[in-house]
C-alpha cells in the first residue's frame, strides 16, 4: 500500500485500536470498557473495509461487515447486558494498581515494538510496519485478563486480545482466508455468549461475578 | 465421500437428541454413530494405508494415515463414552437431578463436540483446524458445567478462558505461518496457502524467524489445549468437575487432537527450521508437565483429580517423544495417544461408576474397593496399572519405543528425567490406589452393572491386544509417522 | 528535515533580528503569563456566574508584591535566596529558544526538545528546594508532593514530544514546529492525537490546574504547589508566582505551535512578528479558555488517584512513541 489516503485510514484504525487498550487498563467503570471494545470493533471494521476496497477484494469487505456486526454491535451489547444487571459495577480492587499496571504497558508497548522488529525488517511495508501495535494490543490484553478480577473485566481481557489478534492478521496478510476468519469471528462471538451465560448464572447463584471469591477448586 | 459421511453420522445422531426427548433408544442411537464413526475409521485407514490420500467437501477435508488413526482413536473412546453417557443420564434423571431437557441437551453437545474433533483431524487447512479446534472448547464448556454445582461452574469459567485465551496464541502463530507462506515467491496465493499439503510442499523456503516466532506461539497455544504445563492450569479442574463420559472424552482425545494439531506444524516448522528448534520446545514443555504432574500427584485426595494430573504426565511424555521426532518414535506417539486414551478412558469412566454408586469421589471415603465391589474395583486396578506403562498393554511399549526414540536423537538426559518423573508418579499412584482398592477383608462383594463392566473390560483388552501384537496397526502407524516425518 | 528548515529560513534573518525575536518571545512570555492567568480566572468566574477579578490582576498582583519588603524565614539559607531566581531564569531561557512567534529563534540548534524540558525540570527542582529550605512542614509536604507528580509528568513531557519527533525526524523543537507547518497532514496522524491528549494531562499536572491541583485552594489535604511557597514572601513570592505563570504561557505556547503551528513566522521580521504574536495570543488563550471550562466542570482528583491520570499520560505518550516509530 502505498502512502496516502487509505494508509492514513489504516493508521488511524490500527491506533485507535491499541489506544483502546491503554483506555480499557486506565478505566475502572465497567461501562467504559465496553464502550472502548465497540470502539475497537469500529476500528477494525474500518480498517478492514479500507483494505477490502483498496485491494479490491470482495471476501475482506465481508470480513468488515463481520466484524462490525460482531466486534462493535453484538459483543458489546452482550457484555452490557452482564453489566445492567450489575449497575455501578466497577473494577474495584486489581492485582496490581493502575498506576503500575499503566506504566507495566508502557513496557510491553515497547517490548511488541522490540519483538514485531524482526517482522518488519523482513518485510518493510507500510502495513506489516503496524504489526507491532496489534501485538501490544495482545499483550495489553493478556495483562487485563490476568490482574482484573471482574467476569466482565475479564471478557474485555480476551476480547482485548482478540481485537489485537484480528489487527494483527489484517495487517500482515490483509486477513487470513475467508473461511477462516469468519470461522474465526464466529467462535469468538460463541466463547462469549458462552461466557455471558456463565457470568449470569454466576450472578444467580453467587450473588457476584467477582472470580477472587472463587476459590474452591485449587491444589 | 467417506470423510462427509464420517462427520454426518455422530452430527445426525446428535440432532436427533435434540429433537426427540431422551430415552434409551436415543442413547443406544448414539452408540451406534460412534461405533459407526469407529467402523469408517477403520475403513479410512485401510484406504489411507500406503500414502493413499482421501479427500472430501470440495477439498476442504482431506484425510491421510495420520488422520484416519486419529479418526480411529476419537470412534474408539467416543464408543466407550457414549454407552456409559447412558447410564450417567438415566442415574441422574432418576435422582432427579437433570431433567430430560438437559439430557437432550447433553446429547446435542456431546455429538457436536465429537464432530469438533473429527473435522479438525479431517480439516486440509490448518486454519481450519484452528477453527475445529476452538469450537470443541465453545461445544464443552457447558458440558464441563452440566452437574451445575458451584465447583463445576467455576472449572468451566477457568476452563473456556485459558483455553480460549490459548487458542487465540494458536491463531496468532497460524497466521504467522501464513505471513511466511504469504512471502515465498512463486507459492499460490489465496485460500489454499493454509493447506496443509501446499504448506508441507513450501516449508523449506518459509522465512526462518518468523516461523520461529509462530512456532512458539503455537506450542503455547495448542499446548494450552493439550494441557501442557506451564497452560495446564485448567486441566485438572475441569476433569474432576465434567460427567464422567465427557472427562474420559476430553483426556482420552481432545488432549490428543490438540497434540494432533502440533504434530502438523511441527513438520511445517522442521521444514522451515531444521528439527532441533521444535525439538527445544516440545522438550521444555514436555518436562515442565512431568515435573508439575510428579510433584502434584502426590497430594490429590480426589480420583478424578489424581487421574487429571496423570493426563498431564502422559502429555509430557507425548511431547519428549515428539520432541524425539523420529518415524519409530512418532508411531511410539501415535500407539500411546491410543493406549492412553483407552486406558484413560477406562478410568474415567470407571471412577463415573464409582461416584455413582459411592457417592463420592474422594479417595478417603472410597477405602477397599476391590472386596466389596470386585469387578469396579478389577477394571480401576488394571487401568491404573496400564497408564502406569507396565507389560502387558500397549502404553509399555509406546513408552519404551518412545525412549528408544529420544536417545537415538541424544535426549537421553531427557529420557532419564522422564524415567524419574515417572518412578516419582509411580510411587503416588501405587499409594493412592493401594488405599482405595486393597484392605477390607470379608466384606460382601456386590455386583457391578453389566453396561459398565463390558465395554470396559472390552477397553482394556483392546489396550493389552495392542500391546503384544504389531498387527494390524504397525503399517498404519508407520504410514502415519511418515506422514509428518521428513 | 533540515532540508525544510534550509527553504523555509530562504531569507535567512541577521542575528540582531533573531536576538530581537528572542527578547520578543520573553516578553511575550512574561506579560502573557498573568494575563493567561488572569483570563482563566475570569472564565472561570463567568462560568460559576460571579464577575471576578480583571485580566490584569495578575499583573497588579505581582507590581504589589514586588514593592513590599524583602523578608525570608529564619533558619533559610542561601537555596531560598536562589531558587525564584534559578526558576524564572530557566523559564526565561526555555522562551528564549522555543519557537513561539518564529522557527528561527537565536540559537535555534540548540532549543532541542532535551534542552527545554530540562530547563523546565531545573525549575521545578528549584522550586521544590526552595520550599524544603525553611523546614517547615508545609513546605515539605507540598515539595514532596510536586516531585511525586513531577516524577511521572516530566518523562511524560519529554515523551510525549518525543512522538512529534520521531514524525518529524529532528529532536530540534523549531524544526519540528517548521516540518509540521511544512505537512498540514500530519495534523490526524495516530500519534499525533495521542501525543496531543498525553500533552494535554501532563501540561495540566505541570501548571499545577484542576484536576491535578486546585491553585486557589489552601487547605493542607489537597494543596500542592500552595504548600510549597507558603514560607515566601514579597519580591521572592513575586519572582515564584511570576516564573509559574511563565510556565504556563511557555507549556502552553509550545503546545499550541507543535499541534497547530499556523501562524508561527518562518522568516522572523517586522510586522509578521506582530501577527505571529496575535496569532500565538489567540491560540493560547483559546487553550487556556478550554483547560479553564474543565476545571469548572471537574473536580480535583484525590491526591492518590493523580498518578493513575498521568501514568496514563505517561503510556499513551509511549503509544504515541511507538505508533510513530511505525508509521515512520
Amino acid at each position: 500500500m502505498r502512502p496516502g489516503g487509505a494508509l492514513d485510514v489504516v493508521q488511524l484504525a490500527a491506533g485507535v485500536v491499541l489506544a483502546g487498550a491503554v483506555l480499557a487498563l486506565w478505566r475502572k467503570d465497567l461501562r467504559a470498557l465496553i464502550s472502548v471494545l465497540s470502539l475497537q470493533g469500529a476500528a477494525l471494521a474500518t480498517l478492514a473495509g479500507v483494505l477490502a476496497a483498496h485491494d479490491g477484494d470482495v471476501g475482506l469487505g465481508v470480513v468488515a461487515g463481520v466484524v462490525l456486526v460482531a466486534k462493535g454491535l453484538v459483543i458489546p451489547g452482550l457484555l452490557a447486558r452482564v453489566v445492567r444487571a450489575d449497575p455501578g459495577s466497577r473494577e474495584t480492587a486489581p492485582l496490581v494498581n493502575v498506576p503500575a499496571s499503566l506504566v507495566t504497558a508502557a513496557v510491553l508497548v515497547v517490548l511488541s515494538y522490540l519483538v514485531a522488529g524482526r517482522l518488519t525488517a523482513l518485510f518493510p511495508d507500510p502495513l506489516t510496519r503496524l504489526a507491532p501495535l496489534g501485538l501490544a494490543t495482545v499483550l495489553v490484553g493478556f495483562f487485563v485478563l490476568v490482574t482484573r478480577r471482574k467476569a466482565v473485566s475479564q471478557i474485555v481481557g480476551l476480547l482485548l486480545i482478540d481485537n489485537g489478534l484480528a489487527l494483527t492478521a489484517f495487517l500482515l496478510t490483509a486477513g487470513v482466508p475467508l473461511l477462516v476468519e469468519l470461522g474465526a469471528s464466529l467462535d469468538v462471538l460463541l466463547v462469549v455468549v458462552v461466557l455471558q451465560v456463565l457470568a449470569t448464572t454466576m450472578r444467580a447463584r453467587f450473588g457476584h461475578v467477582d472470580l477472587d471469591q472463587l476459590r474452591e477448586l485449587h491444589d | 465421500m467417506l470423510l462427509t459421511v464420517i462427520l454426518a453420522v455422530p452430527l445426525a445422531a446428535g440432532l436427533l437428541g435434540a429433537a426427540i426427548s431422551w430415552r434409551r433408544a436415543v442413547g443406544w442411537a448414539m452408540v451406534a454413530a460412534n461405533a459407526a464413526v469407529l467402523g469408517l475409521g477403520i475403513a479410512l485407514g485401510i484406504e489411507t494405508d500406503h500414502r493413499h490420500v482421501a479427500g472430501g467437501l470440495d477439498g476442504a477435508l482431506r484425510a491421510d494415515a495420520l488422520s484416519a488413526f486419529m479418526v480411529v482413536v476419537i470412534g474408539a473412546i467416543s464408543l466407550l463414552a457414549s454407552i456409559q453417557s447412558i447410564r450417567y443420564l438415566e442415574a441422574e434423571i432418576a435422582r432427579g437431578e437433570h431433567s430430560t431437557r438437559h439430557a437432550s441437551l447433553y446429547s446435542l453437545l456431546v455429538q457436536v463436540f465429537v464432530t469438533c474433533m473429527l473435522a479438525a483431524v479431517l480439516a486440509a487447512n490448518l486454519g481450519a483446524l484452528w477453527v475445529a479446534v476452538e469450537a470443541t472448547t465453545i461445544a464443552t464448556t457447558f458440558l464441563v458445567g452440566h452437574r451445575r454445582s458451584d465447583k463445576a461452574l467455576e472449572a468451566s469459567w477457568k476452563y473456556v478462558l485459558i483455553c480460549s485465551v490459548g487458542i487465540a496464541l494458536a491463531f496468532l502463530g497460524t497466521v504467522l505461518v501464513y505471513f511466511a507462506a504469504l512471502h515465498v515467491p512463486g507459492h499460490p496465493s489465496g485460500a489454499s496457502v493454509l493447506d496443509w499439503t501446499s504448506l508441507v510442499h513450501a516449508s523449506h523456503h518459509l522465512d526462518p524467524a518468523v516461523v520461529r516466532l509462530g512456532m512458539a506461539l503455537l506450542v503455547l497455544g495448542y499446548g494450552t489445549k493439550v494441557g501442557l504445563a506451564p497452560m495446564h492450569s485448567w486441566l485438572p479442574d475441569a476433569h474432576s468437575q465434567a460427567p464422567a463420559p465427557v472427562s474420559a472424552l476430553m483426556s482420552g482425545v481432545l488432549l490428543t487432537v490438540a497434540f494432533y494439531a502440533l504434530l502438523r506444524f511441527k513438520a511445517v516448522a522442521d521444514g522451515a527450521l531444521g528439527p532441533g528448534y521444535s525439538r527445544t520446545l516440545l522438550v521444555i514443555v514436555g518436562l515442565a508437565s512431568l515435573l508439575v504432574a510428579a510433584s502434584l500427584l502426590l497430594t490429590q485426595r480426589d480420583v478424578k483429580r489424581m487421574l487429571a494430573y496423570h493426563s498431564i504426565e502422559h502429555m509430557g511424555l507425548i511431547a519428549l517423544g515428539a520432541a524425539a521426532g523420529t518415524t519409530l518414535a512418532i508411531a511410539a506417539v501415535l500407539l500411546h495417544i491410543l493406549g492412553h486414551g483407552l486406558a484413560k478412558a477406562v478410568l474415567f469412566l470407571a471412577s463415573g461408576e464409582i461416584l455413582l454408586v459411592e457417592g463420592t469421589s474422594e479417595i478417603d471415603k472410597i477405602p477397599s474397593l476391590l472386596a466389596r465391589r470386585p469387578l469396579l474395583g478389577g477394571i480401576f486396578g488394571f487401568g491404573l496399572v496400564a497408564l502406569l506403562g507396565l507389560p502387558p498393554f500397549s502404553l509399555f511399549v509406546s513408552e519404551l519405543n518412545m525412549i528408544r526414540g529420544e536417545l537415538a536423537v541424544g535426549l537421553g538426559w531427557a529420557a532419564g528425567l522422564s524415567l524419574l518423573a515417572m518412578a516419582v508418579i509411580f510411587a503416588a499412584v501405587m499409594a493412592h490406589g493401594r488405599h482405595l482398592l486393597l484392605g477390607g477383608r470379608g466384606a460382601t462383594p456386590s455386583a457391578t452393572s453389566r453396561l459398565v463392566g463390558v465395554p470396559l473390560v472390552g477397553g482394556l483388552v483392546a489396550c493389552v491386544f495392542f500391546g503384544l501384537s504389531a498387527w494390524p496397526l504397525q503399517s498404519l502407524l508407520d504410514a502415519a509417522a511418515r506422514v509428518v516425518v521428513r | 528535515m533540515t532540508g525544510a528548515l534550509a527553504t523555509l529560513g530562504a531569507a535567512s534573518p541577521s542575528l540582531w533580528a533573531r536576538i530581537g525575536t528572542s527578547v520578543l518571545q520573553v516578553v511575550a512570555v512574561v506579560v502573557g503569563g498573568p494575563l493567561l492567568l488572569g483570563l482563566m480566572a475570569k472564565i472561570r468566574a463567568r462560568a460559576e456566574g460571579r464577575m471576578g477579578p480583571p485580566i490584569t490582576q495578575g499583573l497588579s498582583d505581582l507590581r504589589k508584591l514586588v514593592r513590599k519588603e524583602a523578608i525570608r524565614a529564619e533558619h533559610t539559607s542561601a537555596v531560598a535566596a536562589l531558587a525564584p531566581l534559578v526558576l524564572v531564569a530557566s523559564a526565561a531561557v526555555a522562551a528564549a529558544v522555543t519557537p513561539l512567534l518564529t522557527t528561527r529563534p537565536v540559537v535555534a540548534g540548540g532549543a532541542d526538545v532535551f534542552v527545554v524540558v530540562y530547563l523546565l525540570l531545573m525549575g521545578s527542582v528549584a522550586l521544590a528546594l526552595g520550599g524544603l529550605d525553611a523546614g517547615t512542614a508545609f513546605g515539605g509536604m507540598g515539595a514532596s508532593r510536586a516531585m511525586t507528580i513531577g516524577a511521572i509528568s516530566e518523562p511524560a513531557l519529554l515523551v510525549g514530544i518525543l512522538a512529534l519527533a520521531v514524525q518529524a525526524r529532528t529532536s530540534n523543537l523549531p524544526g519540528i514546529v517548521a516540518a509540521s507547518l511544512a505537512h498540514p497532514g500530519w495534523l490526524a496522524s495516530p500519534q499525533r492525537l495521542l501525543a496531543l491528549v498525553a500533552l494535554v494531562v501532563v501540561v495540566i499536572a505541570e501548571t499545577g490546574r484542576i484536576p491535578v491541583d486546585n491553585p486557589s485552594t489552601h487547605l493542607e489535604l489537597t494543596m500542592i504547589h500552595e504548600a510549597m511557597v507558603l514560607e515566601q514572601a514579597g519580591p521572592d513570592l513575586a519572582l515564584v508566582t511570576l516564573g509559574e505563570s511563565m510556565r504556563l504561557a511557555l507549556l502552553l505556547g509550545l503546545l499550541a505551535n507543535l499541534f497547530f503551528p499556523w501562524g508561527v513566522d518562518a522568516s522572523g521580521s517586522g510586522l509578521v512578528l506582530l501577527a505571529a504574536l496575535a496569532v500565538l495570543a489567540a491560540k493560547t488563550a483559546a487553550l487556556a479558555g478550554m483547560i479553564a471550562l474543565v476545571e469548572v466542570s471537574t473536580a480535583k482528583l484525590r491526591l492518590f488517584r493523580v498518578p493513575e491520570l498521568l501514568a496514563g499520560g505517561f503510556v499513551l505518550a509511549v503509544v504515541a512513541v511507538t505508533t510513530g516509530l511505525v508509521t515512520r
